[in-house]
Protein backbone atom coordinates (compact mmCIF):
# COMPACT_ATOMS: atom_id res chain seq x y z
CA UNK A 1 0.00 0.00 0.00
CA UNK A 2 1.40 3.01 -0.48
CA UNK A 3 -0.26 6.40 0.82
CA UNK A 4 1.56 9.95 0.54
CA UNK A 5 0.76 12.19 3.07
CA UNK A 6 -0.49 15.62 1.82
CA UNK A 7 -0.95 17.69 4.51
CA UNK A 8 -0.71 20.95 1.89
CA UNK A 9 -4.44 20.29 1.38
CA UNK A 10 -5.78 19.75 4.94
CA UNK A 11 -3.66 22.81 6.72
CA UNK A 12 -5.71 25.07 5.47
CA UNK A 13 -8.27 24.15 7.52
CA UNK A 14 -6.28 24.29 10.64
CA UNK A 15 -8.41 27.64 11.47
CA UNK A 16 -11.52 25.84 11.14
CA UNK A 17 -10.32 22.89 12.95
CA UNK A 18 -9.35 25.61 15.91
CA UNK A 19 -12.28 26.91 15.93
CA UNK A 20 -14.12 23.50 16.33
CA UNK A 21 -11.64 22.99 19.13
CA UNK A 22 -12.71 26.04 21.20
CA UNK A 23 -16.16 24.75 21.10
CA UNK A 24 -15.05 21.59 22.17
CA UNK A 25 -13.58 23.25 25.24
CA UNK A 26 -16.76 25.38 25.45
CA UNK A 27 -18.91 22.18 25.68
CA UNK A 28 -16.46 20.46 28.43
CA UNK A 29 -16.37 23.70 30.87
CA UNK A 30 -19.89 24.23 30.61
CA UNK A 31 -20.76 20.57 31.12
CA UNK A 32 -17.67 20.40 34.06
CA UNK A 33 -19.09 23.48 36.09
CA UNK A 34 -22.85 22.50 35.68
CA UNK A 35 -21.79 18.77 36.54
CA UNK A 36 -19.54 19.89 40.19
CA UNK A 37 -22.45 22.46 40.63
CA UNK A 38 -24.99 18.77 41.05
CA UNK A 39 -22.20 16.85 42.31
CA UNK A 40 -21.65 19.60 45.07
CA UNK A 41 -25.38 19.18 46.09
CA UNK A 42 -25.31 15.53 45.64
CA UNK A 43 -22.36 14.81 48.11
CA UNK A 44 -23.98 16.73 50.65
CA UNK A 45 -26.89 14.87 49.82
CA UNK A 46 -25.15 11.35 50.27
CA UNK A 47 -23.13 12.63 53.43
CA UNK A 48 -25.54 14.38 55.11
CA UNK A 49 -29.00 13.92 54.04
CA UNK A 50 -31.88 11.60 55.08
CA UNK A 51 -32.57 8.46 53.53
CA UNK A 52 -35.34 9.15 50.68
CA UNK A 53 -32.81 12.03 49.69
CA UNK A 54 -30.50 9.91 49.77
CA UNK A 55 -32.28 7.44 47.24
CA UNK A 56 -32.63 10.20 45.10
CA UNK A 57 -29.37 10.50 44.50
CA UNK A 58 -28.21 6.86 44.04
CA UNK A 59 -30.83 6.39 41.91
CA UNK A 60 -29.24 9.35 39.84
CA UNK A 61 -25.64 8.11 40.08
CA UNK A 62 -26.00 4.64 39.75
CA UNK A 63 -27.98 5.38 36.02
CA UNK A 64 -25.60 7.86 34.68
CA UNK A 65 -22.06 5.70 35.62
CA UNK A 66 -23.87 2.54 34.35
CA UNK A 67 -25.22 3.18 30.59
CA UNK A 68 -23.16 4.53 27.90
CA UNK A 69 -22.82 8.42 27.53
CA UNK A 70 -24.24 8.36 23.94
CA UNK A 71 -27.30 6.30 25.02
CA UNK A 72 -28.22 8.99 27.82
CA UNK A 73 -27.49 11.89 24.95
CA UNK A 74 -29.58 9.95 22.47
CA UNK A 75 -32.32 9.68 25.12
CA UNK A 76 -32.16 13.64 26.15
CA UNK A 77 -32.23 13.81 22.02
CA UNK A 78 -34.98 12.24 21.09
CA UNK A 79 -37.18 11.45 24.06
CA UNK A 80 -37.42 14.84 25.39
CA UNK A 81 -38.81 16.46 22.12
CA UNK A 82 -41.79 13.63 22.62
CA UNK A 83 -42.74 15.67 26.05
CA UNK A 84 -42.34 18.94 24.41
CA UNK A 85 -39.13 20.32 24.98
CA UNK A 86 -36.91 20.85 22.08
CA UNK A 87 -33.63 20.93 22.20
CA UNK A 88 -30.95 21.33 19.57
CA UNK A 89 -28.31 19.23 19.15
CA UNK A 90 -25.91 21.21 21.21
CA UNK A 91 -28.55 21.39 23.76
CA UNK A 92 -29.23 17.94 24.19
CA UNK A 93 -25.40 17.19 24.04
CA UNK A 94 -24.67 19.61 26.44
CA UNK A 95 -27.65 18.42 28.82
CA UNK A 96 -26.14 14.79 28.85
CA UNK A 97 -22.81 15.37 29.64
CA UNK A 98 -23.42 17.81 32.39
CA UNK A 99 -25.88 15.18 34.09
CA UNK A 100 -23.18 12.44 33.20
CA UNK A 101 -20.60 14.59 34.96
CA UNK A 102 -22.78 15.35 38.27
CA UNK A 103 -23.46 11.38 38.58
CA UNK A 104 -19.75 11.03 38.12
CA UNK A 105 -18.99 14.46 39.94
CA UNK A 106 -20.95 13.78 42.81
CA UNK A 107 -18.96 10.60 43.74
CA UNK A 108 -15.73 11.73 43.41
CA UNK A 109 -16.53 14.82 45.92
CA UNK A 110 -18.43 12.58 48.36
CA UNK A 111 -15.31 10.71 48.45
CA UNK A 112 -13.68 14.41 49.44
CA UNK A 113 -16.44 14.98 52.27
CA UNK A 114 -15.91 11.79 53.78
CA UNK A 115 -12.20 12.22 53.68
CA UNK A 116 -12.22 15.43 55.65
CA UNK A 117 -11.06 14.24 58.70
CA UNK A 118 -13.97 14.11 61.32
CA UNK A 119 -11.45 16.03 64.02
CA UNK A 120 -11.73 19.02 61.95
CA UNK A 121 -15.18 18.91 61.12
CA UNK A 122 -16.05 18.81 65.18
CA UNK A 123 -13.57 20.94 66.03
CA UNK A 124 -15.41 23.59 63.37
CA UNK A 125 -18.65 22.73 65.20
CA UNK A 126 -17.03 23.15 68.61
CA UNK A 127 -16.07 26.61 66.91
CA UNK A 128 -19.76 27.77 66.47
CA UNK A 129 -19.58 26.83 62.76
CA UNK A 130 -23.42 26.05 61.34
CA UNK A 131 -23.41 23.28 58.84
CA UNK A 132 -23.19 26.18 55.58
CA UNK A 133 -19.80 27.58 57.02
CA UNK A 134 -18.65 24.21 57.93
CA UNK A 135 -18.77 23.04 54.30
CA UNK A 136 -18.06 26.22 52.83
CA UNK A 137 -14.47 27.10 55.21
CA UNK A 138 -13.29 23.36 56.12
CA UNK A 139 -14.72 20.98 53.64
CA UNK A 140 -14.68 23.33 50.12
CA UNK A 141 -11.36 24.03 50.53
CA UNK A 142 -10.75 20.58 51.82
CA UNK A 143 -11.96 19.01 48.67
CA UNK A 144 -10.10 21.48 46.25
CA UNK A 145 -6.91 20.72 47.83
CA UNK A 146 -7.18 16.79 48.02
CA UNK A 147 -9.45 16.50 44.83
CA UNK A 148 -7.87 18.99 42.49
CA UNK A 149 -6.00 16.44 40.60
CA UNK A 150 -8.86 13.63 40.19
CA UNK A 151 -11.30 16.27 39.27
CA UNK A 152 -8.89 17.75 36.37
CA UNK A 153 -8.56 14.44 35.24
CA UNK A 154 -11.96 14.01 34.92
CA UNK A 155 -12.39 17.61 32.93
CA UNK A 156 -9.57 16.35 30.65
CA UNK A 157 -11.89 12.73 30.53
CA UNK A 158 -14.52 15.12 29.09
CA UNK A 159 -13.11 17.76 27.16
CA UNK A 160 -11.96 14.37 25.00
CA UNK A 161 -15.71 12.80 25.77
CA UNK A 162 -17.05 15.76 23.41
CA UNK A 163 -15.83 14.26 20.75
CA UNK A 164 -19.51 12.30 20.86
CA UNK A 165 -21.28 15.61 20.09
CA UNK A 166 -19.97 14.85 16.61
CA UNK A 167 -22.71 11.63 16.14
CA UNK A 168 -25.30 14.10 16.42
CA UNK A 169 -24.05 17.20 14.57
CA UNK A 170 -22.36 19.20 16.59
CA UNK A 171 -19.46 21.11 14.78
CA UNK A 172 -16.48 20.64 17.41
CA UNK A 173 -13.30 19.37 16.53
CA UNK A 174 -14.24 15.77 15.75
CA UNK A 175 -17.55 17.28 14.05
CA UNK A 176 -15.10 19.81 11.94
CA UNK A 177 -12.87 16.71 10.99
CA UNK A 178 -15.59 14.77 9.58
CA UNK A 179 -16.39 17.32 7.68
CA UNK A 180 -12.74 18.24 6.27
CA UNK A 181 -12.41 14.57 5.85
CA UNK A 182 -15.70 14.18 3.80
CA UNK A 183 -14.32 17.35 1.28
CA UNK A 184 -10.53 16.30 1.51
CA UNK A 185 -10.76 12.81 1.54
CA UNK A 186 -7.29 12.70 2.87
CA UNK A 187 -8.39 10.44 6.19
CA UNK A 188 -4.98 10.11 7.90
CA UNK A 189 -3.93 13.96 7.51
CA UNK A 190 -7.45 15.38 8.70
CA UNK A 191 -7.07 12.86 11.43
CA UNK A 192 -3.44 13.18 12.50
CA UNK A 193 -3.95 17.19 12.68
CA UNK A 194 -7.13 16.49 14.86
CA UNK A 195 -5.74 14.21 17.29
CA UNK A 196 -2.70 16.95 17.59
CA UNK A 197 -5.24 19.67 18.20
CA UNK A 198 -6.59 17.73 20.91
CA UNK A 199 -3.37 16.68 22.35
CA UNK A 200 -2.43 20.24 22.63
CA UNK A 201 -5.71 21.25 23.64
CA UNK A 202 -5.52 18.61 27.20
CA UNK A 203 -1.75 19.29 27.33
CA UNK A 204 -2.40 23.49 27.62
CA UNK A 205 -5.75 22.29 29.82
CA UNK A 206 -3.26 20.55 32.15
CA UNK A 207 -0.83 22.92 32.36
CA UNK A 208 -2.95 25.29 33.29
CA UNK A 209 -5.25 23.37 35.66
CA UNK A 210 -2.11 22.27 37.31
CA UNK A 211 -0.26 25.65 38.02
CA UNK A 212 -3.80 26.87 39.21
CA UNK A 213 -3.93 23.67 41.93
CA UNK A 214 -0.83 24.48 43.31
CA UNK A 215 -1.25 27.91 43.11
CA UNK A 216 -4.75 27.91 44.91
CA UNK A 217 -4.92 25.02 46.69
CA UNK A 218 -1.53 23.87 47.50
CA UNK A 219 -2.09 20.88 45.45
CA UNK A 220 0.23 18.47 44.60
CA UNK A 221 0.33 17.56 41.26
CA UNK A 222 2.56 17.16 38.08
CA UNK A 223 3.23 19.31 35.74
CA UNK A 224 4.19 17.90 32.42
CA UNK B 1 -22.76 29.60 93.05
CA UNK B 2 -20.80 27.51 90.66
CA UNK B 3 -19.60 28.66 87.66
CA UNK B 4 -20.39 25.32 85.73
CA UNK B 5 -22.26 22.30 87.88
CA UNK B 6 -22.73 19.00 86.72
CA UNK B 7 -25.27 16.78 88.38
CA UNK B 8 -25.73 13.04 87.49
CA UNK B 9 -24.46 13.19 84.05
CA UNK B 10 -24.71 10.05 82.09
CA UNK B 11 -23.58 9.34 78.29
CA UNK B 12 -23.36 6.71 76.00
CA UNK B 13 -22.28 5.97 72.39
CA UNK B 14 -24.43 3.66 70.48
CA UNK B 15 -26.54 2.23 74.12
CA UNK B 16 -23.28 1.43 75.56
CA UNK B 17 -23.37 3.68 78.61
CA UNK B 18 -19.25 5.65 79.02
CA UNK B 19 -20.04 7.93 81.44
CA UNK B 20 -22.46 7.26 84.76
CA UNK B 21 -23.15 9.26 88.08
CA UNK B 22 -20.49 12.38 86.98
CA UNK B 23 -21.25 15.07 89.24
CA UNK B 24 -18.91 17.68 90.12
CA UNK B 25 -19.11 21.62 90.12
CA UNK B 26 -15.89 24.27 89.15
CA UNK B 27 -15.88 27.59 90.75
CA UNK B 28 -14.77 30.59 88.96
CA UNK B 29 -11.14 30.39 88.03
CA UNK B 30 -10.52 26.90 89.07
CA UNK B 31 -8.75 24.19 87.19
CA UNK B 32 -9.83 20.69 87.37
CA UNK B 33 -8.21 18.04 86.09
CA UNK B 34 -9.49 15.05 85.09
CA UNK B 35 -6.89 11.52 85.53
CA UNK B 36 -7.56 8.06 85.16
CA UNK B 37 -6.81 5.20 83.01
CA UNK B 38 -7.48 5.00 79.59
CA UNK B 39 -10.45 4.50 78.38
CA UNK B 40 -12.05 5.63 81.89
CA UNK B 41 -14.22 8.69 80.00
CA UNK B 42 -12.06 11.70 80.36
CA UNK B 43 -12.67 12.55 76.74
CA UNK B 44 -16.15 11.92 76.32
CA UNK B 45 -16.79 14.44 79.28
CA UNK B 46 -15.04 16.99 78.00
CA UNK B 47 -17.36 16.13 74.66
CA UNK B 48 -20.46 15.79 76.63
CA UNK B 49 -19.68 19.61 77.64
CA UNK B 50 -19.16 21.21 74.51
CA UNK B 51 -22.08 19.77 72.97
CA UNK B 52 -20.58 16.65 70.75
CA UNK B 53 -22.04 13.63 72.57
CA UNK B 54 -25.53 14.69 73.78
CA UNK B 55 -25.60 13.47 77.44
CA UNK B 56 -28.88 10.71 77.84
CA UNK B 57 -29.72 12.12 81.77
CA UNK B 58 -28.32 13.97 84.09
CA UNK B 59 -28.11 17.92 83.86
CA UNK B 60 -25.22 20.78 83.32
CA UNK B 61 -25.61 24.15 84.68
CA UNK B 62 -23.86 26.95 83.63
CA UNK B 63 -24.40 29.91 86.02
CA UNK B 64 -26.96 28.24 86.97
CA UNK B 65 -28.78 28.05 84.08
CA UNK B 66 -29.31 24.58 82.75
CA UNK B 67 -27.76 23.24 79.28
CA UNK B 68 -30.24 22.18 76.96
CA UNK B 69 -27.83 20.25 74.70
CA UNK B 70 -30.93 19.65 72.19
CA UNK B 71 -31.38 23.16 71.44
CA UNK B 72 -29.26 24.57 68.88
CA UNK B 73 -29.76 28.12 70.10
CA UNK B 74 -28.43 26.78 73.26
CA UNK B 75 -25.35 25.02 71.73
CA UNK B 76 -24.38 28.44 70.19
CA UNK B 77 -24.51 30.02 73.02
CA UNK B 78 -22.98 27.57 74.84
CA UNK B 79 -19.70 27.33 72.52
CA UNK B 80 -19.50 31.33 72.90
CA UNK B 81 -18.92 30.45 76.18
CA UNK B 82 -16.97 27.05 76.50
CA UNK B 83 -14.06 26.37 74.10
CA UNK B 84 -11.97 22.94 73.69
CA UNK B 85 -8.39 22.19 72.80
CA UNK B 86 -8.24 18.16 71.64
CA UNK B 87 -5.51 15.95 71.87
CA UNK B 88 -4.93 15.87 68.15
CA UNK B 89 -5.04 19.45 67.47
CA UNK B 90 -7.58 19.19 65.07
CA UNK B 91 -6.16 21.96 63.12
CA UNK B 92 -7.83 23.93 59.76
CA UNK B 93 -4.91 22.10 57.60
CA UNK B 94 -6.35 24.57 54.49
CA UNK B 95 -6.01 27.63 56.65
CA UNK B 96 -2.25 29.53 57.81
CA UNK B 97 -2.06 29.11 61.94
CA UNK B 98 -3.17 32.80 61.91
CA UNK B 99 -6.25 31.79 59.42
CA UNK B 100 -6.70 28.85 61.94
CA UNK B 101 -6.81 31.78 64.51
CA UNK B 102 -8.82 34.18 62.76
CA UNK B 103 -11.32 32.45 61.26
CA UNK B 104 -13.91 31.99 63.99
CA UNK B 105 -14.08 35.16 65.18
CA UNK B 106 -14.46 36.83 61.91
CA UNK B 107 -17.38 34.17 60.77
CA UNK B 108 -19.22 32.80 63.94
CA UNK B 109 -18.84 36.00 65.66
CA UNK B 110 -18.66 38.20 61.97
CA UNK B 111 -16.04 40.46 64.19
CA UNK B 112 -14.00 43.67 61.97
CA UNK B 113 -11.31 42.04 59.77
CA UNK B 114 -8.81 43.44 61.03
CA UNK B 115 -9.26 43.77 64.82
CA UNK B 116 -9.53 40.17 64.91
CA UNK B 117 -6.60 39.70 63.06
CA UNK B 118 -4.36 42.20 65.80
CA UNK B 119 -5.71 39.64 68.39
CA UNK B 120 -5.34 36.97 66.70
CA UNK B 121 -1.61 37.96 66.32
CA UNK B 122 -1.09 38.93 69.60
CA UNK B 123 -2.34 35.54 70.94
CA UNK B 124 0.26 33.63 68.50
CA UNK B 125 2.86 35.47 69.97
CA UNK B 126 1.45 35.15 73.57
CA UNK B 127 2.28 31.13 72.46
CA UNK B 128 5.49 31.57 71.21
CA UNK B 129 4.21 31.37 67.56
CA UNK B 130 5.27 35.47 66.27
CA UNK B 131 7.27 34.14 63.72
CA UNK B 132 5.15 31.36 62.58
CA UNK B 133 1.70 33.13 61.15
CA UNK B 134 1.70 32.40 57.77
CA UNK B 135 2.70 28.80 58.40
CA UNK B 136 0.36 25.76 57.17
CA UNK B 137 -0.22 23.50 59.77
CA UNK B 138 1.72 20.49 58.02
CA UNK B 139 4.94 22.99 58.20
CA UNK B 140 4.79 23.27 61.59
CA UNK B 141 6.15 20.60 64.90
CA UNK B 142 3.26 19.28 66.95
CA UNK B 143 3.86 21.20 69.66
CA UNK B 144 3.54 24.29 68.01
CA UNK B 145 0.22 23.11 66.16
CA UNK B 146 -0.68 22.50 70.02
CA UNK B 147 0.24 25.96 70.89
CA UNK B 148 -2.13 27.35 67.64
CA UNK B 149 -4.86 25.30 68.59
CA UNK B 150 -4.92 26.93 71.98
CA UNK B 151 -4.47 30.16 70.49
CA UNK B 152 -7.54 29.24 68.36
CA UNK B 153 -9.76 28.35 71.27
CA UNK B 154 -8.38 31.54 73.12
CA UNK B 155 -9.66 33.99 70.03
CA UNK B 156 -13.09 33.11 71.19
CA UNK B 157 -12.65 34.46 74.77
CA UNK B 158 -14.31 31.97 76.33
CA UNK B 159 -15.01 31.40 80.08
CA UNK B 160 -14.16 27.95 80.18
CA UNK B 161 -11.20 26.34 78.38
CA UNK B 162 -11.08 22.16 77.80
CA UNK B 163 -8.27 20.55 77.77
CA UNK B 164 -7.80 16.83 76.05
CA UNK B 165 -4.48 15.80 76.52
CA UNK B 166 -2.85 18.53 75.09
CA UNK B 167 0.80 17.10 75.75
CA UNK B 168 0.55 13.67 74.98
CA UNK B 169 1.43 13.74 71.45
CA UNK B 170 4.33 15.94 72.23
CA UNK B 171 8.26 14.96 72.54
CA UNK B 172 8.92 15.74 76.09
CA UNK B 173 10.98 18.81 74.95
CA UNK B 174 7.51 20.19 73.39
CA UNK B 175 5.76 19.92 76.58
CA UNK B 176 7.05 22.54 78.82
CA UNK B 177 6.31 24.74 75.89
CA UNK B 178 2.85 23.93 75.90
CA UNK B 179 2.50 23.52 79.58
CA UNK B 180 4.12 27.30 79.95
CA UNK B 181 0.96 28.60 77.62
CA UNK B 182 -1.53 26.73 79.75
CA UNK B 183 0.53 28.10 83.11
CA UNK B 184 -0.16 31.38 82.14
CA UNK B 185 -3.53 30.96 81.49
CA UNK B 186 -4.13 30.03 84.95
CA UNK B 187 -2.40 33.13 86.01
CA UNK B 188 -4.78 35.23 84.21
CA UNK B 189 -7.92 33.71 85.76
CA UNK B 190 -9.62 31.05 83.60
CA UNK B 191 -11.81 28.23 84.56
CA UNK B 192 -10.16 25.08 83.10
CA UNK B 193 -10.74 21.42 82.80
CA UNK B 194 -7.66 19.31 82.22
CA UNK B 195 -7.09 15.46 81.16
CA UNK B 196 -3.80 14.78 81.91
CA UNK B 197 -0.71 12.63 82.33
CA UNK B 198 1.25 14.97 83.48
CA UNK B 199 0.90 14.58 86.96
CA UNK B 200 3.77 16.94 88.31
CA UNK B 201 1.50 19.58 86.15
CA UNK B 202 -1.77 18.27 87.54
CA UNK B 203 -0.63 18.80 90.95
CA UNK B 204 1.19 22.13 90.48
CA UNK B 205 -2.06 23.59 88.80
CA UNK B 206 -5.26 22.55 90.01
CA UNK B 207 -7.63 23.49 92.24
CA UNK B 208 -9.37 19.89 92.27
CA UNK B 209 -8.34 16.87 90.69
CA UNK B 210 -11.39 14.18 89.82
CA UNK B 211 -9.83 10.67 89.55
CA UNK B 212 -12.10 8.46 86.50
CA UNK B 213 -12.58 5.32 86.05
CA UNK B 214 -14.79 2.95 83.89
CA UNK B 215 -16.97 6.19 83.52
CA UNK B 216 -17.34 6.77 87.07
CA UNK B 217 -15.72 10.28 89.60
CA UNK B 218 -13.95 7.12 91.94
CA UNK B 219 -12.81 10.63 93.88
CA UNK B 220 -13.01 14.66 93.47
CA UNK B 221 -10.94 16.42 95.57
CA UNK B 222 -8.18 18.89 95.87
CA UNK B 223 -5.03 17.53 94.80
CA UNK B 224 -2.93 17.21 98.11
CA UNK B 225 -5.98 14.77 98.99
CA UNK B 226 -6.05 12.80 95.88
CA UNK B 227 -2.55 12.34 95.71
CA UNK B 228 -1.45 12.22 98.92
CA UNK B 229 -4.65 10.87 101.19
CA UNK B 230 -6.55 9.34 98.96
CA UNK B 231 -9.81 7.21 100.36
CA UNK B 232 -10.46 5.30 97.73
CA UNK B 233 -8.36 2.38 97.13
CA UNK B 234 -8.37 2.64 93.23
CA UNK B 235 -7.09 5.99 93.55
CA UNK B 236 -4.15 5.20 96.07
CA UNK B 237 -3.30 2.35 93.29
CA UNK B 238 -3.69 4.78 90.04
CA UNK B 239 -1.81 7.18 92.17
CA UNK B 240 0.71 5.22 93.41
CA UNK B 241 1.86 3.73 89.71
CA UNK B 242 1.37 6.96 87.90
CA UNK B 243 3.93 8.52 90.90
CA UNK B 244 6.34 5.48 90.80
CA UNK B 245 7.12 6.58 86.89
N1 LIG C 1 -16.72 7.28 69.15
C1 LIG C 1 -16.86 6.28 70.04
N2 LIG C 1 -17.74 5.28 69.79
C2 LIG C 1 -17.91 4.28 70.67
N3 LIG C 1 -17.27 4.18 71.84
C3 LIG C 1 -16.38 5.13 72.16
C4 LIG C 1 -16.14 6.24 71.27
N4 LIG C 1 -15.22 7.04 71.85
C5 LIG C 1 -14.90 6.46 73.03
N5 LIG C 1 -15.60 5.32 73.23
C6 LIG C 1 -15.53 4.46 74.41
O1 LIG C 1 -15.88 5.22 75.54
C7 LIG C 1 -15.06 4.89 76.64
C8 LIG C 1 -14.43 6.14 77.21
O2 LIG C 1 -13.56 6.68 76.22
P1 LIG C 1 -12.78 8.02 76.42
O3 LIG C 1 -12.18 8.37 75.11
O4 LIG C 1 -13.66 9.02 77.04
O5 LIG C 1 -11.66 7.58 77.45
P2 LIG C 1 -10.45 8.41 78.01
O6 LIG C 1 -10.56 8.39 79.48
O7 LIG C 1 -10.37 9.74 77.34
O8 LIG C 1 -9.23 7.50 77.57
P3 LIG C 1 -7.76 7.93 77.08
O9 LIG C 1 -6.96 8.24 78.29
O10 LIG C 1 -7.27 6.70 76.39
O11 LIG C 1 -7.92 9.09 76.14
C9 LIG C 1 -14.07 3.87 76.14
O12 LIG C 1 -14.50 2.61 76.57
C10 LIG C 1 -14.13 3.98 74.67
O13 LIG C 1 -13.92 2.73 74.08
MG1 LIG D 1 -9.06 10.61 75.94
Amino acid sequence: MSYTLQFGQVTGYLPYLAGGAWISLQIAFLAFCGGMVIGLFGAMAKTFGNRPLNRVVSGYVTFFMNTPQLVQIYFIYFALPDAGILLTSYEAVLIGMTLNAGAYLTEIQRAGFESVHRNEMEAAETLGMSLMQRVRYVVLPHIARVLFPPLSNQYILMTLGTSMAAIFGVEELTGRAFNVNAETFRSIEVFSLTAGLYIIVTLIATLILGLFGRYMFRAKMRLY
Amino acid sequence: MPQLEILDLKAAYNRQPVLENITLSVEKGEIVSLIGPSGSGKSTLLRVLIGLLPPIAGQVHLDGERIDYGDKRTLRALRDRLAIVFQQYNLFQNMTALQNVTIAPTKVKKRPAREVEEEAKTLLSKVGLADKFDAYPDELSGGQQQRVAIARALALKPEILLLDEVTSALDPELVNEVLDAIRLLAAEGMTMFIVSHEMGFVRELSSKVAFMADGHIVEFGPPARIFDRPEMARTRDFVSKILRH
